[in-house]
């Protein structure tokens, strides 16, 4: 481990981005603050990209570590301490400054602020509680704050940080113990789910007080989010959104993000992954994700024991729409919002105007395009006023080879990307798959 | 035919609106159209609108009661919109913007008439209102501040639509302490900020393209410094320039420091 003295504000930066670029949660969503007059900043609810970076994914947060020296060692994590890479850490001023003149020339929309463990996990907190309570209180900023709980730091420690935060959120890192068990020993789940469970209760209890005193001071108002790295460890489709399921239902959390893994460590333990980082896969899990918080979906709906892992081919909803013929076509003019927003190329937006739209005329196919439904999934679900825009027998082989013809199915930046799919569009790896939806048919 | 033709801001196409109702020529003789972009037919009566603040603001006040507020900004964002006129399968963007407050003072409750996207011509203002929304809230993010040698910042942009008043509000709300100017290099107008003030807009035809290329001597490097930032937040294993690209469109690049050198 080498730390070098009076290294440049440059050279720390670049190395403390670097390392807080696996962490894939940049939104700056979820509160609405005005700005007070005096200070800098506001805070807009659906969040602000500022730019996008060679990967496309987007920046709207200065995302950094404090420092990347870590006394723990994590298999997955390029910090861990057994590593050899350059070792950097901030001040408490260099993180305000960096953030204020960043801020004011429009470049991000706040700080996201996480850590490797210096010395120990109460120490790391409270260099970041004062790098906060500096931004807060002495600059007077007012943007957003995205702030790392780390796990194993005391509460009180947290509570503070938590009242200067717009968000925080502490990493499940991966999706059962017993892989965090086996590349993260310093880490257990107890110490993983205990700050999440104690910013769960005092956003609680915040929000009972600001129904008495409005001038309470709010605490984590943005919520609480999490991320899990996919790949790393032998977990199915399955369990992982069950994980989600768990996490939204009892732990309240706005966000659980998903991360192919990357092995950046170049670990023997963990699995090396030819065709780069499973990106597809990812990409999988957020479209269930979306179905769970927006649609009304249950993970037991989208994928059972039996069936663990998402179809390659099609996107979970399609995939269900398939395997549920029975409720389908539905009629635009009259089935009700939950309905719609089962059906395939129908999102929350399109499901809403319709459902408004209707009530003013009659919709035709050539008013759902125009209302933002992508007629190319839905065609095959919907009729309106009793008629289906094609005529087409309801037949799950027919319609799948329909469906699979449409290339978004998988997304064109991952069909474009550098990465090489393990030749998906193989003449044998479809005619396995057509014998798999054969099988279900008759199951 | 009588046909209309109004300048293409908020005063021209309301006070087209006036005139053409004033007019009693009877809806289905009328049309309107933006001036600029009009080929001539033969058999119609051209009218040339003269804009008037005053028609103009009771057209404004009149939406705003019998349609609401919300509908009224849409309506705003459409006026404010870019008609391509490309795709000649629209109609004009005045004669939708007509048609559509038509509708809606014939209904008891206009609230929600931009709901009604079976009518052609209330899709076509919601299809622009949102265009200038969508466009708006991509620069709130990709507008770039440089500061000057005395200390302002300064931002230039090429939007598509006129959306400098969404971003002025915007950022006078953000940045109450900064004085701040920024310039639509597309319709040759700015916003000026005075700190612990409000905004004004103004004609930017000539402007001193001097002043704003002196940096002050900080600037360049937190230039370097979010450059730097920029590059090593990325990860190598997942590049991908095409959804990059799709994700901020090339034409905002020139006006980002991070991307202006990239193609």
């Amino acid at each position: 481990m080498n730390i070098t003295e009076n290294m440049s504000l440059m050279e720390k930066l670049t190395i403390l981005s670097d390392a807080a670029k696996y962490d894939v949660a940049c939104t700056s969503s979820g509160v609405d603050r005005k700005g007070n007059g005096r200070g800098m900043g506001n805070s807009v609810a659906p969040g602000i990209c500022h730019t996008f970076s060679a990967d496309g994914r987007c920046i709207s947060l200065l995302k950094i570590l404090f420092t990347n020296e870590c006394i723990f060692r994590c298999a997955y994590c390029q910090n861990n301490c057994n590593n050899d890479v350059p070792r950097a850490s901030f001040t408490p001023d260099e993180v305000c400054n960096l953030t204020m003149e960043f801020y004011r020339r429009n470049y991000i929309e706040g700080l996201f602020l996480s850590s490797g463990i210096l010395i120990s996990p109460n120490y790391t907190m409270e260099l970041i509680y004062q790098t906060l309570y500096q931004l807060r209180v002495c600059h007077h900023f007012n943007g957003y704050i995205h702030v790392k709980a780390i796990p194993g730091a005391d509460p009180v420690l947290i509570e503070k940080a938590g009242f200067l935060a717009d968000r925080m959120s502490v990493n499940l890192e991966l999706p059962t113990a017993d892989g965090l068990k086996a590349l993260a020993p310093n880490k257990s789940r107890k110490t993983i789910l205990k700050p999440m469970r104690l910013i769960q209760n005092g956003i609680m209890e915040n929000q009972n007080e600001l129904m008495v005193y409005h001038k309470t001071p709010k605490f984590v108002p943005a919520g609480q989010s999490t991320q899990m790295i996919i790949g790393a460890t032998p977990e199915n489709d399955y369990q992982i959104i069950k994980v989600a399921e768990g996490l939204y239902q009892n732990f309240q959390l706005k966000r659980v993000f998903y991360s192919a893994f990357v092995n950046v460590n170049h670990n023997s333990n963990l699995p090396t992954l030819p065709g780069g980082p499973p990106l597809l896969r990812e990409h999988r899990l957020y479209q269930a994700d979306w179905l769970l918080r927006f649609y009304g979906f249950s993970a037991g709906e989208l994928l059972s024991e039996d069936r663990p892992d998402f179809n390659i081919f099609l996107d979970p909803k399609c995939d269900w729409a398939l395997r549920h013929l029975e409720a389908f076509p539905v009629e635009i003019n009259r089935a009700d919002y939950n309905t719609l927003l089962r059906v395939p190329g129908i999102g929350v937006k399109s499901a809403n105007r319709i459902v408004k739209a209707r009530r003013h005329s009659r919709l035709d196919f050539s008013d759902l395009k125009k209302i933002g439904v992508v007629l190319k999934r839905a065609a095959y679900f919907i009729t309106c006023s009793g008629r289906m825009m094609y005529s087409i027998p309801q037949n799950e082989d027919y319609i799948c080879s329909c469906l699979m013809q449409d290339k978004t199915q998988i997304p064109k930046e991952i069909r474009d990307s550098s990465y090489k799919q393990i030749s998906f569009f193989d003449e044998d790896a479809l005619s396995d798959f057509k014998l798999t939806t054969n099988d279900l048919c008759v199951g | 035919m009588h046909i209309f033709l109004c300048e293409d801001s908020i005063d021209g196409i309301f006070t087209g609106i006036y005139d053409a109702w004033a007019s009693r020529y009877g809806h289905k003789n009328i049309k309107l159209c933006i001036n600029d972009t009009i080929t001539y037919e033969l058999f119609s009566e051209y009218i040339t609108v003269t804009p008037d603040s005053e028609k103009s603001k009771k057209v404004g006040r009149t939406i705003i009661a019998r349609l609401g507020m919300e509908v009224y900004q849409d309506i705003l964002q459409a006026v404010l919109a870019h008609d391509d006129k490309k795709k000649n399968e629209h109609p004009d963007k005045a004669d939708c913007i007509y048609r559509t407050l038509l509708y809606g003072f014939s209904l008891a409750d206009g609230h929600r008439i931009l709901q009604a996207l079976g009518n052609p011509y209330i899709a076509r203002v919601f299809e622009l209102s949102r265009s200038t929304g969508n466009e708006a809230h991509h620069l709130l993010g990709f507008l770039r501040f440089q500061e000057l040698e005395n200390g302002v910042l300064f931002s230039t942009i090429h939007p598509k639509n006129q959306v400098i008043s969404v971003l002025a509000e915007h950022f006078t709300d953000r940045l109450p302490q900064e004085h701040f100017m920024i310039y639509d290099a597309t319709h040759q107008i700015a916003a000026i900020h005075k700190a612990g003030s409000g905004y004004f807009l103004t004609d930017a035809s000539n402007l001193n393209p001097d002043v704003i290329t002196r940096l002050s001597p900080a600037e360049k490097e937190y230039q370097k410094l979010w450059c730097g930032f920029f590059d090593s937040i990325a990860i190598e294993a997942r590049k991908n320039p095409k959804l990059q690209s799709q994700n901020i469109p090339k034409r905002f690049w020139k006006d980002t420091v991070e991307l202006a050198s990239g193609k």
